[in-house]
């Protein structure tokens, strides 16, 4: 519904006719997640052709053979030969019990509703679709040509990131099964304040475990932790280490696009540590292979300087964290130290699916250094007066590279996960300003 | 229409203007308007040349007590006279005059430009992230019950979820948008806080124009964070001596001295006319959504409403939607720093006296002699000795309530609801939720309160870490005073 002048998606593309499954026969997400009725969108000065289905084809090519052949993830947890449960015995009950409940929200109508209320009021959901003009102007080549890029707006969620999402309904599901107490870890603190958060929403006692060095150089996200009524205990041993959980899909936004200019996108980029926030943005359309998946990592200091965490290109297959997946490890099998100038980024391992997606070439992984990361911070907060996080940021810096090689007028979706108030200082000193 | 049903946020359908001459010599072209049924998601408006007279024909309910008819009357006669009854007003030197005038021509045009709406209304939504949602808060409520189980219900408006961290984007936007429609290449705002300079700073960057921040130095330290953001987008920030009340003078100076090009962004509800009016307007989306809201939730309007005043422009943004409403309580809450009695507070509705300050009549704390008071407060953009003439006018006519609450009560406010429903906000905002504390208890049970939760309070966590470690080193203190 953009009126400014360098959309030209009005003029261009009138009334799509929708070319696929309408979303309450086609869902990928186990949860019930419901958004507002899908209508085509239809400029006001022509006439709303009927929505037609079409038959979905036979798989054609090897990838959709592979992505239409097993439930993602299978009954062992597994995406291809990545995932699985790599737990002591004692872990085993706890995470079937996990797996039930989470199958059985699927037809859970007062856990939807609930959910569905607390994102929206709570949360602040749905994040806008926004259409970044001075971003898309400043990608045009000299012929005025280039693609439209819309960032999607998880920085305006409460807590300030994507994190929240999953936080959210993880203390709604341990509600449901009783639970009384959360137990997270945190590297930044991010995650930490962000379950925290959830935990005073919710009433549930919460512990924190963090590296001893983070609670020091942290002291502030710590602070927020107690205040929000959590217990932080410091951890001696090991690293900072980050654990995502199972991510969650943002499918709201499909409504966005289809609202704004009437179909799929046509590339989405998000920044990868984990895997969370790609997953959420690239969930809904795997199967869609006219929907190219772009998913960039941490290079640090340079893919070749060891101080990195692009574990799909430089990692090997191996078992961490209970999961199969890539991961950065060295000939010994021991865990390297990965580096990045963003905390959020800074994992040796990857999330399973993300492995899996590499591996049948259905989604393309880069990487981006420190520096180009912090160039994009500066960027987009000169251009569209929105301060990325430096996770964020390395998507962003993708887009110097990417968009001289796209057609005019592609649609382009890069998930802002979130915001960088966090990351300031550390711009600052960086960027000397 | 049609293409604006869904761009209901933004109706500014209390604008009344009416041809008249303001200054001999002056005339400019102000045209009335009629609005219907401002609670449906459609404005309807008939635009009517009317000379000398305004006919205003609004919905409302039968009766008219006299408060409504005297805020109507104000309403009227705002646009000629550019006054909320004896306050507001024009007060500026003959040089700002002119500029002032073009301003009132230009937003006058802007609340009849569809075109312009339409942008304002897609910037609201895609990059301040509006609707904010009405959050019924169940464990604060739950706090608020008395022992037998009975009390008010609260919900927050969040304006914490902007983008920017505070309501100050909603004007901050539609100024920028106006001052790019005016050809105006540079922008210069004051703030205290700086949670207005943030939001100017991001305005400017997305439409491309240059922006000059005005900050006290006292301030830079306080809010430091967000004078860091503030570089980040671009803006060039400049430094005082003092607070946001010597930041508004430089800020001004600044504008005098290039009026052609520069383009003054007021942040909140203060200034000469039409400054107050314009914040007051680009602010109302607040009590627009909340009127929406509260329909969809509890099918009836707030019982209360509860907001912060530094300046006013969040209370003005909530409280103006309901202005009309008798049914309505407003109440605003000042900040009463080390105490009310102390001399370093800044309530001024509770404690000033009418004068003139930065080109408006208004209350004002001064001393015998006329001299601006400095005030004090631990919410940074509380700390202002004025105050929006048009809440020194519903205070005089006895529509709104004023209160005040002291540092150490928003403090506690602060870690309340951080601790009750993981939400931080902003230590402004705090002083309205700390007023909970003496409000819920004579309230009937079942009774809506709704409190604007102005900001985040991300700002604030270095100011509240002090604040609690310094009760900590008290306590021991005491402590120790005991065992001895």
């Amino acid at each position: 519904m953009a009126l400014s002048s360098s959309s030209s998606a009005a003029s261009s593309t009138a009334c799509r006719t929708q070319t696929y499954l309408p979303l309450h026969l086609r869902s990928h997400s186990l949860l019930p997640f419901k958004l507002n009725r899908v209508t085509p969108f239809c400029p006001s000065n022509s006439r709303c052709p009927p929505i037609v289905c079409a038959v979905t084809k036979m798989a054609a090519t090897a990838v959709e053979k592979e992505l239409e052949t097993a439930a993602r993830p299978d009954s062992f947890g597994r995406f291809g030969k990545f995932g699985g449960k790599y737990v002591p015995e004692t872990l085993m009950y706890a995470l079937t019990e996990l797996e039930a409940a989470f199958n059985a929200l699927a037809s859970d109508h007062e856990f939807q509703k609930e959910l569905d209320g607390i994102l929206r009021d709570y949360v602040g959901r749905e994040t806008p679709l926004y259409f970044a003009e001075r971003l898309t102007e400043h990608y045009k080549n000299p012929d005025g040509k280039g693609p439209h890029i819309y960032l999607k707006r998880e920085d305006l969620n409460h807590t300030g990131a994507h994190k929240i999402n999953n936080a959210v309904a993880q203390a709604l599901l341990a509600k449901r099964l009783g639970k009384k107490r959360i137990i997270a870890e945190t590297g930044a603190g991010q995650h930490g304040v962000a379950t925290a958060t959830v935990c005073a929403r919710f009433g549930l006692q919460c512990v924190i475990y963090m590296g001893a060095q983070d609670m020091q150089r942290q002291e502030l996200n710590v602070f927020r932790m107690r205040l929000l009524g959590a217990e932080v205990r410091p951890v001696h041993s090991g690293t900072a280490t980050l654990k995502d959980a199972t991510s969650e899909a943002i499918r709201d936004w499909v409504t966005n696009a289809l609202e704004k200019w009437g179909g799929k996108p046509d590339v989405l980029v998000a920044c990868v540590g984990g895997g969370s926030n790609a997953m959420g943005l690239f969930h809904e359309f795997v199967d869609d292979k006219e929907v190219r998946l772009i998913g960039i990592e941490a290079a640090g200091f340079g893919l070749d300087s060891g101080k990195h965490a692009a574990t799909l290109t430089k990692g090997e297959v191996g078992v961490l964290h209970g999961a199969m997946s890539y991961l950065l490890q060295d000939e010994d099998g021991q865990i390297v130290e990965p580096h990045s100038i963003s905390a959020g980024l800074d994992y040796p391992g990857v999330g399973p699916e993300h492995s899996f997606l590499k591996d049948i070439g259905r989604a393309e992984y880069y990487s981006i250094t420190d520096e180009e990361a912090l160039e994009a911070f500066k960027r987009l907060s000169r251009l569209e007066g929105i301060i990325p996080a430096l996770e964020t940021s390395h998507a962003l810096a993708y887009l110097e590279k990417l968009c001289p090689t796209l057609p005019d007028g592609t649609k382009l979706v890069l998930n802002c996960s979130g915001r960088g108030d966090k990351d300031v200082q550390t711009a600052i000193n960086h960027l000397k300003l | 229409m049609s293409s604006f049903s869904n761009l209901h946020t933004i109706s500014f359908h209390k604008a009344s203007f009416c041809e008249k001459k303001l200054l001999p010599g002056l005339t400019f072209n102000w045209s009335s308007r009629l609005i219907e049924n401002k609670s449906s998601s459609l404005v309807c408006s008939v635009v009517s040349q009317d000379t000398y007279h305004v006919g205003l024909k609004i919905h409302h309910p039968t009766t008219r007590s006299n408060v409504v008819t005297l805020i109507d009357q104000t309403e009227e006669a705002l646009c000629s006279t550019g006054k909320f009854g004896r306050f507001g007003g024009i007060f500026v030197p003959e040089t700002l005059v002119n500029c002032l005038n073009m301003l009132v021509d230009e937003f006058n045009a802007v609340l009849h430009d569809p075109e312009f709406q339409a942008e304002l209304a897609i910037a609201l939504r895609d990059y301040v992230g509006r609707e904010t949602p009405l959050y019924f808060a169940q464990r604060l409520t739950d706090h608020y019950k008395n022992s037998k189980g009975e009390g008010p219900e609260i919900y927050l408006k969040r304006e914490d979820l902007n983008h920017g961290g505070a309501h100050k984007i909603n004007n901050a936007i539609a100024q920028a948008m106006l001052a790019k429609r005016m050809g105006r290449k540079n922008v210069v705002a004051a703030t205290g806080a700086g949670q207005h300079g943030v939001a100017t700073a991001a305005a400017c960057a997305k439409l491309g124009l240059n922006c000059t921040i005005v900050m006290g130095n006292v301030d830079m330290e306080r809010q430091s964070s967000n004078v860091l953001l503030m570089k980040h987008l671009g803006a060039k920030v400049k430094s005082v001596e003092g607070t946001f009340k010597d930041a508004t003078s430089e800020a001004i100076r600044d504008w005098v001295e290039d009026l052609d090009k520069s383009y003054y962004l007021a942040g909140t509800a203060v200034g000469p006319h039409p400054c107050p009016n314009m914040v007051r307007e680009f602010q109302s989306v607040i009590g627009k959504e909340t009127r929406k809201q509260a329909m969809e939730k509890w099918g009836s309007k707030p019982d209360v409403l509860v907001a912060c005043v530094g300046g006013g422009s969040n209370a003005l943004g909530i409280f103006h939607e309901f202005v009309r409403d008798e049914d309505v309580r407003l109440i605003g809450v000042e900040a009463a720093g080390i105490g009310i009695d102390s001399g370093k507070h800044s309530a001024t509705l509770a404690k000033g006296d009418v004068g003139v300050y930065h080109g408006a009549m208004s209350y004002l704390l001064q001393d015998d002699e006329g001299q601006i008071i400095g005030p004090h407060s631990i919410g940074v953009g509380l700390e202002y000795p004025g105050v929006s003439p048009e809440l020194s006018f519903l205070k005089d006519i006895g529509r709104a309530e004023f209160y005040t609450v002291t540092d150490e009560e928003a403090l506690d406010a602060y870690a309340l609801l951080s601790r009750l429903e993981g939400i931080f906000p902003a230590l402004e905002a705090a002083h309205a939720l700390a007023y909970l504390g003496k409000l819920c208890q004579t309230l009937p049970n079942g009774t809506k309160v709704v409190v604007n939760c102005s900001g985040r309070g991300d700002k604030d966590a270095e100011t509240v870490f002090m604040y609690q470690q310094q009760q900590m080193v008290r306590r021991l203190v005491t402590l120790n005073g005991i065992g001895k």
